[in-house]
């Protein structure tokens, strides 16, 4: 009885397997109210006051947190509201945020999130795991417009939640779910405020905390409160006086007193008022780099040579069926064809051309700027007009006396290439691309169109030949899955197969089904690295180059520094001087 | 003549009716939806986009939609933005005021230095003054509005004489009442100045032009040689009658008063509602523009209709009934 009880007691102690980061054995420091508060590490210990003013192109479209989809929106609000981790901007770990620890089961499948004491709302109430447990009620109510809904859907079933006791939450899926903790650092919003929307209807909800709302109104726990919204002018914030973190000398955060987003929509007006010390930073744009760097003195500012973006750009031809026929189908599914386009591009004429220098080739679907799940060993397309014939001869292409290509039953070679007109890079290099196709004896024609039609042909009709896009990245390469398994809906070159149409894509569907399981990070890579190298070799999408960005900032500002996710916190960020 | 504006104002209904069709049906048929950029995010899926479609009711059919819309209209209930998810009638409230204000003060001083100016070139016609004149105004008719917003931006950033675009400094709210007067029109005046020249520069070669024509006229000969005085000739007898063709003119840029200039607004910075209007036309984002579309009808009905009033006043020769 004695050994089967302890056998039972071993099995359960086993089950439970504690992965805290870093020691909590005794807090550094205490506040009054927050016993455990977080320890934001940052160069300097800094001075308080000050109004960090920036910019931004458009106007917020929402205050709801859940239902906010773009930049515009969830830049401000990120000043509002927390998650219960979230990634450390330097080194792209997971860190404990509104959770100050959490526990995996062994079997990798029970999550239990403990959170931080001591933590209130604007209005003070405490929070608390019904708050938790609220916010994923909305995400999943029927209605709401939540992209959340979608990332927390694995394989087709919802993660599972609930309360274990005021302090604590515990998640469970059904196959341990590699992407978990990147994807658990959702915002949490306030069950006493929405609640009696939601009642209401997801209607109702999707409406709720709109940007006719009082910004007063809308009440999170980060380091700042939104104090007043003028439409198309600016946004106000001041700072959350019972903000739960603490600098490295246990002082009380953030260090500014107020923040300023204008709201400035033409790009060329932003960097004249950051010249004229309106706004403290600026996103400048590649061509800008050269010139702003000669003026750094006199602006006194500093214009990093900054990381690379997440982003991709490339040129992808419709091998489905039901798009294009014969034979324009035959050529787009011949992968030497696509690997001579490849090795026709001159990408080193793009990034000078289009970005002034500041871009680099480009091979893989991962953006260098992802560090840990980037593969720089994939195979690479250098510009060799050579090569590129010679794979066409290898394919049965044969240039004619008149200098057109034809195949082996003698079509002359020619498409149209698309892209959307408002995007002024694309256009640039879609015409650079036409002239390097061209010199391979192939017809063909640039158009490029209005957004909405090729979002058209793009998800629905599939009547497109070759289009040049892009695709935001992020550091989770699970949250495009949309785009690289064969059945998603994103999968450009021939969407939604039944069943895998090649073997390298059935491959790749494998892959991202094991990553998607395995915990171990490592591993994953190991998976992703291969699902890199499938993309590289077969070129489904012609990648081209990988852009630079270039932030600047104001001089009396201190405590930013260059890193891959941004630039600066914005609860440890300072004016040296008294400044506004 | 009260028949007449009644008579005016009935027909507005018909007109309205027509103009929401025909938009609502080509907006429609376009290409894409407001859904299209959701389309290519990867991390939304399919089922999601599908539902916001449900969501915003465009999966019904073309005319129930247009009925849904208009029963509502014709309570005065305009729906909510695709984009913002507010009311639209909240949306378009929050800078109707700022155009409305940059609309009034462009056009009044584009009338008021338009016509003596269009009056003076015509009465000197061919000196080096008209000439002179006429080169400027072909200048400012010829510029596009993004040009010189932009170029007046720069000029403000390299004096500090004047705001870098924006309709309020950053300490507006903490201004007292005149200081917030002077802070909107100190930020009034570049965009202000953008519009007005472009107003100036036609009005003032229309003056111009219809003052010509009048002055050749026999009557105006009998007049001078009755012995009147060239300026109560000029601006008794000839002026009345030249201004006729821009009283219309009048009526029109009445009507269009509110609707801000997108491209300006854009460049500046200015929070107004072309803009707006603009982008929720790409977005496809359909009350916002419908609304729209009703405002600026009835607008330009009721701008034109003052034109025709003021016409009679002006014009004894011109009767409705």
């Amino acid at each position: 009885m004695g050994r089967v009880f302890a056998r039972l007691l071993m099995m359960v102690l086993a089950a439970s397997v504690s992965v805290t980061p870093a020691a909590t054995a005794q807090p550094k420091f205490t506040l009054q109210d927050v016993p455990n508060p977080m320890v934001v590490e940052a160069a300097d210990v800094g001075r308080f006051g000050g109004t960090f003013v920036t910019a931004s192109i458009s106007d917020p479209r929402t205050f709801n947190v859940l239902v906010a989809q773009e930049t515009s929106s969830t830049a401000p609000l990120a000043n509002l509201f927390e998650g219960l981790v979230e990634t450390n901007r330097s080194t792209t770990e997971v860190e404990p945020s509104l959770a100050e620890s959490w526990t995996v089961s062994r079997d990798g499948r029970t999550w239990q999130f403990k959170l931080r004491k001591g933590v209130t709302w604007f209005d003070g109430k405490p929070l608390t795991a019904d708050d938790v447990v609220f916010t994923l009620d909305a995400a999943f109510t029927e209605g709401v417009q939540s992209s959340l809904k979608d990332v927390l859907t694995i394989a087709g079933k919802r993660i599972g939640y609930r309360k274990i006791d005021a302090q604590t939450v515990e998640f469970k899926t059904e196959e341990p779910f590699g992407p978990f903790l990147r994807t658990i650092g959702f915002s949490i919003v306030p069950k006493h405020k929405l609640e009696s929307a939601l009642k209401a209807g997801a209607a109702e909800f999707n409406r709720t905390w709109g940007v006719n709302t009082n910004p007063r109104e809308i009440i999170g726990n980060g380091p700042f409160m939104m104090h007043t919204y003028t439409p198309g002018q600016r946004i106000l914030f001041v700072r959350n006086s019972k903000y739960w973190r603490v600098d490295k000398r246990g002082q009380r955060l953030p260090y500014l007193a107020r923040q300023v987003i204008e709201i400035v929509p033409n790009q060329d007006a932003q960097r004249l008022k950051f010249m004229a010390r309106e706004t403290d930073s600026y996103g400048a744009r590649p061509r800008e780099f050269a010139e702003l760097r000669a003026q750094q003195q006199a602006g006194n500012f500093t214009i990093f040579d900054g990381p690379p973006t997440f982003s991709t750009e490339f040129l992808v031809l419709n091998q489905n069926p039901a798009g294009v026929r014969a034979p324009k189908l035959t050529w787009f599914q011949n992968l030497r064809f696509r690997q001579a386009i490849s090795h026709a591009i001159d990408r080193e004429s793009i990034a000078r051309q289009v970005y002034a220098g500041r871009a680099t080739p480009q091979f893989s679907p991962v953006s260098p700027a992802n560090k840990f799940f980037y593969n720089a060993n994939t195979k690479k397309y250098n510009y060799d007009v050579a090569t590129a014939e010679r794979l066409l001869r290898e394919a049965g292409f044969a240039k004619g006396t008149d200098g057109f290509l034809r195949d082996s039953a003698g079509n002359v070679v020619e498409f149209v290439i698309s892209t959307n007109a408002e995007n002024n890079d694309r256009v640039a290099i879609g015409n650079l691309v036409r002239q390097d196709l061209t010199k391979l004896g192939m017809r063909v024609t640039f158009a490029p169109e209005a957004f909405n039609t090729l979002v058209g042909k793009l998800t629905g009709s599939f009547q497109w030949e070759a289009i040049i896009i892009g695709l935001t990245g992020g550091l989770e390469p699970h949250t495009g899955q949309n785009v690289w398994k064969s059945a998603g809906s994103l999968h450009m070159w021939w969407p939604k197969q039944e069943k895998a149409a090649t073997e390298w894509e059935a491959e790749i569907d494998r892959l991202y089904d094991q990553a998607a399981t395995t915990i171990d990070q490592n591993k994953r890579k190991q998976l992703y690295n291969r699902w890199q190298e499938i993309i590289a070799e077969q070129v489904p999408m012609v990648f081209f180059t990988t852009v630079l960005t270039q932030p600047a900032f104001r001089n009396t500002l201190a405590n930013f520094s260059p890193a891959p996710l941004a630039f600066f916190d914005v609860e440890t960020i300072y004016y040296r001087t008294p400044y506004r | 003549m009260l028949r007449h504006i009644a008579g005016r104002l009935l027909n507005l209904i018909p007109m309205l009716l027509g103009i929401t069709v025909v938009s609502f049906v080509i907006i429609q048929l376009s290409p894409g939806d407001f859904l299209a950029e959701m389309r290519l995010n990867p991390i939304v899926s399919q089922a999601t986009v599908d539902q916001m479609r449900a969501n915003f009711g465009l999966d019904q059919p073309l005319h129930i939609q247009y009925l849904r819309w208009l029963w509502n209209a014709a309570r005065l209930e305009f729906g909510y933005s695709f984009a913002f998810q507010v009311p639209v009638t909240w949306l378009i409230g929050s800078r109707f005021l700022n155009s409305l204000l940059l609309g009034v003060i462009s056009f009044t001083v584009a009338w008021l230095v338009a016509i003596p100016i269009g009056i003076y070139t015509a009465r000197r016609q061919y000196t080096w003054v008209d000439n002179t004149v006429s080169l400027w105004a072909y200048v400012g008719i010829s510029t596009p509005t993004f040009f010189s917003g932009l170029f007046l931006l720069y000029l403000a950033f390299k004096t500090g004489w004047f705001p870098i675009g924006g309709l309020t400094s950053i300490d507006y709210e903490f201004l007292p009442w005149w200081g917030k007067l002077l802070d909107k029109a100190h930020h009034l005046i570049l965009p202000g100045v953008v519009l007005s020249i472009l107003g100036v520069a036609g009005l003032m070669r229309q003056m111009r032009a219809s003052l010509l024509e009048v002055l050749r006229q026999d009557y105006v000969r009998t007049a001078r040689s009755k012995g009147l005085a060239e300026r109560v000739v000029v601006n008794r007898h000839a002026v009345r009658n030249a201004i006729n063709p821009l009283i219309t003119i009048f009526g029109f840029g009445l009507g269009g008063l509110w609707g801000g200039a997108a491209i300006l607004e854009t460049v500046m910075g200015y929070p107004g509602i072309g803009k707006l209007l603009l982008d929720a036309t790409i977005q496809k984002d359909l009350y916002v523009v419908m609304a729209a579309l009703v405002i600026g009808s009835v607008t330009l009905v009721i701008g034109n209709l003052i034109a025709d009033v003021m016409l009679v006043v002006s014009d004894p020769r011109i009767r409705y009934d």
